[in-house]
Order: C-alpha cells, then structure tokens, then sequence
C-alpha cells in the first residue's frame, strides 16, 4: 500500500483521543503523514481507538488514510490481526521478541487480511537471526529504540543496520525512538523509508502542523 | 504485596469477549485464592476501563492487568492503577531500563509487579540484571506456541529462581493440560494460570475452578 519511493512521516499519538482529534484537525493534508495509534492509546481504548483515528484522518485528508494499529503483538498472532483489521488499521505491528511461531502466524492472516505488516526490532540485537526464520518476509521493519532505552543509557539509534537489511531483503524500513529533527534526517539519509515520531508532537500539541511541516522537509 | 507466601493460587485469564467474561465471572466461586485476569486481547478490544468493568463485578478480587509493558512504563503503569489493577504485567524481553522502571512505579503506585518471561531462555539472566526483583516471575509458553510439541514449559526454573531469590512468586502460563497442571504444581508454583478451560462461559465454570483450587491445594 505504501510507495517505495517516497519517505513517510508516521505520527504516534498516546494519549487521549480528544488532544488526538486537535492535532489531527490541524496536520497538513499529506498522503506521506501515517497516523498511529500508539500501544498506549490502544490499551487505554481498546479498538475503538483505532477506529476513531481512522475517522479523523478520513475526514482531514477527505479520503481514507493510512492508519498503523501499534498492536506490538506478542502472543495470538492471527487474533490481533483480525482485531486490528476489523478497526480499519493499514497495517500492524508484532514484536520481533514475540514466538516465532506468533510471528508467523502474524505474518500470514497479514497477508491474508491484507493489512501491511510491521515488525518491530525493539531489544533484538541481531534482527537477521529473527528473519531467516520467517515463513514470510514481513513488509515493514521497525528499527526501534525504547524511551526508556533512551532516557536511561542513551542507546544510540540502531541505523547502521538499515543498509544491512536492505542489502539481503526488500522491505521498507522504519525508524523510531529518534525523536529530533537531526536524527530523523540521519535516518533518512541512510535510507530509512518511515520515520517515526511523537515526542515534539505531544510537546506543543498546538504547534502540530508547524511541527509536521518542519519534519515532511527533513525527510523529502 | 498482597498475595501471600504460604498460599497457592489459580489464575483465570479472560481472554475472549467482554461478554463472555461476565459471564464466566458470575460463575466463579468466591475464593481469595482466585485471582483474575484481564487477558492482553480483552485489554486491546476493549480498553482498560474492561479492568474496572471486572472490579465492579467482582469488588474484592484481585485484578491482574496483563498488559504486557514494553515500551512507556509510566504510562501504562499508571493506567492500570486508575482502573483499580492489582498487579500489572511487563515482558522479560523488554529493555533493562524499562522493567528497571517499571517495578520501581509498582511499588511507587502500591501494585504488584509480575515479569513475563514469555520468549526469554534464560530468566535468570534477566533477574540478576534488575536493580530490584519483581514481585512474581511468570514462566510461560504462548497461545501459539502450544501447537509446538518440543516447546515446553521450563518447570526445572521455578526452583532455580525460587533458590536464587527469596520473596518473589512463580507464576506458570500456557500449560492448561492437567499433566502440565501436576509438573508445575510439583515443581513447586504459586501460581497457575489457566484459560482454555475458562474461555468459553457455562455452568462447569464453577465446578472446574474448584477442581483446579484442589489440584494446586
């Protein structure tokens, strides 16, 4: 469903769906903005978080946008994409460090319910050894850094790894965890093809569209 | 913590609609031993508010939110202890930081931490690098993973963790088999968590909740 020529700007939101609503309202129309709705959100609203966002983002882009279910499922893999799907999500996310076993199962219903697959990277240090295990290839590759990775060692974004998988593999890479205007560049500029972000966003909630404006030209 | 050293308890994960569950909990006999589970499915369908929607059906139970931390700590954390969980649970295989983090806010927000070991090989590993054990170590096997026959269950790490560390519980999830029930019950656990038998509502509900409190006597 995604271009693979163009860069993305994915949004997380994780926190209530009516600051999700005024943010959104105010994003400029863009079809290379994804709108997520964070693991958080999702706890905190169940599905219906989901397909509240999907409703906003309709609305501002007037037409159907690309909505990413940050499920990070780790067990019933078919169960949450059927959840997930059933909202209108895009696509959705699985832990890497999820059984292999959910990873495929994962895989396949994505196929099947033709929703895009996203798997996230978080904590695996050598993503090969996950891939080469797969029964199929997931369409997205998240690279990911945790906040609290972040704030407590400051780990360094895993970017070299980019190349790498690319090099062996053709799926879009996504970055997230590099939350300022320069490493979202740096991402980018060593191939990333999503850039995930939501920190700057939750800051000043009122400055989102200068905000998106700011990143869409980093990542052009 | 609330729970007590002495005592073996059944876990019930509710995993299936909200409207089976409230059925499944109206059939469940009063017992202090029983704790209660918001299953991560139920969580994400519904929303957290399902953890107060079962303390209102079951006021003096003890809630479990599995909501599976990976990821902001803080936030989940928080949101489970606005909807009246007693215990919360983060993944093993979440970075050192964040499960540093989480049973510090635990403690801080007065609810029990459990670490979920689903996927990590060697739990010890992970313990001996937190600055503060959990509360309780879940030692489980996925819902996917049970079609595989060669995963089992580590029951030879609930001593092991047990001898190395005084005051936590072992938990055990994913084997729902009674041979499984007795290796666990065996290898010493404190807590058994059950849900196949309890997916789907019905009047046996109650009878096998009691059965199962006689197993893990």
């Amino acid at each position: 469903m995604l271009n693979k020529k163009l860069t993305y700007l994915q949004i997380a939101f994780n926190r209530s769906l009516l600051e999700a609503q005024k943010m959104i309202v105010i994003l400029p129309v863009s079809g290379r903005i994804l709108i997520e709705a964070g693991t958080s959100l999702i706890k905190q609203y169940g599905v219906q978080s989901i397909i509240a966002l999907n409703q906003f983002w309709t609305i501002r882009l007037g037409k159907p946008g690309y909505i990413v279910a940050d499920m990070k499922c780790m067990d019933r893999g078919a169960r949450e994409v059927r959840i997930a799907k059933s909202a209108g999500a895009s696509a959705i996310t699985c832990l890497a460090i999820a059984p292999i076993e959910t990873i495929n199962y994962f895989l396949e219903h994505c196929k099947k319910e033709k929703i895009d697959s996203m798997l996230d990277m978080m904590n695996i240090q050598f993503p090969f050894e996950i891939l080469q295990q797969l029964r199929v290839k997931p369409d997205i590759i998240v690279l990911h850094r945790g906040l609290e990775e972040y704030q407590g060692s400051k780990k360094s974004l895993p970017i070299d790894q980019i190349a790498q998988i690319k090099r062996v593999y053709s799926p879009l890479i996504s970055v997230a965890g590099g939350e300022d205007f320069k490493e979202v560049r740096h991402s980018v500029f060593n191939g990333a093809d999503i850039a995930v972000v939501w920190q700057k966003f939750a800051q000043k909630p009122l400055a989102t569209a200068e905000t998106a404006f700011e990143f869409l030209k980093e990542i052009k | 913590m609330r729970l007590e050293h002495k005592k073996k308890y059944l876990q019930i994960a509710l995993n299936s609609s909200f409207s089976e569950a409230r059925e499944i909990l109206f059939n469940l006999p009063v017992s202090d031993r029983i704790l209660i589970e918001a299953g991560t499915p139920l969580i994400k369908s519904e929303g957290a508010n399902v953890i107060r929607e079962i303390k209102f059906l079951k006021p003096y139970s003890y809630i479990v939110a599995d909501l599976k931390i990976m990821n902001l700590a803080k936030k989940e954390v928080i949101l489970a202890k606005k909807n009246g969980a007693d215990a919360v649970v983060c993944l093993g295989f979440a970075p050192i930081e964040t499960i540093d983090e989480f049973i510090r806010l635990c403690e801080e927000y007065q609810m029990d931490s459990m670490l979920d070991m689903m996927s990590v090989k060697n739990s010890l590993l992970v313990l001996k690098k937190l600055k503060k054990p959990p509360n309780v170590v879940i030692l489980h096997r996925g819902a996917d993973e049970t079609e595989n026959r060669e995963k089992l269950i580590p029951y030879y790490q609930i001593k092991q963790i047990q001898g190395a560390l005084n005051n936590v519980l072992i938990s055990v999830a994913g084997g729902d088999e009674l041979s499984e029930i007795r290796s666990a019950i065996f290898n010493g656990v404190d807590i058994l968590i059950l849900w196949k038998a309890f997916y789907h509502p019905g009047a046996e509900i109650s009878v096998l909740a009691n059965k199962f409190l006689k197993e893990i006597q």
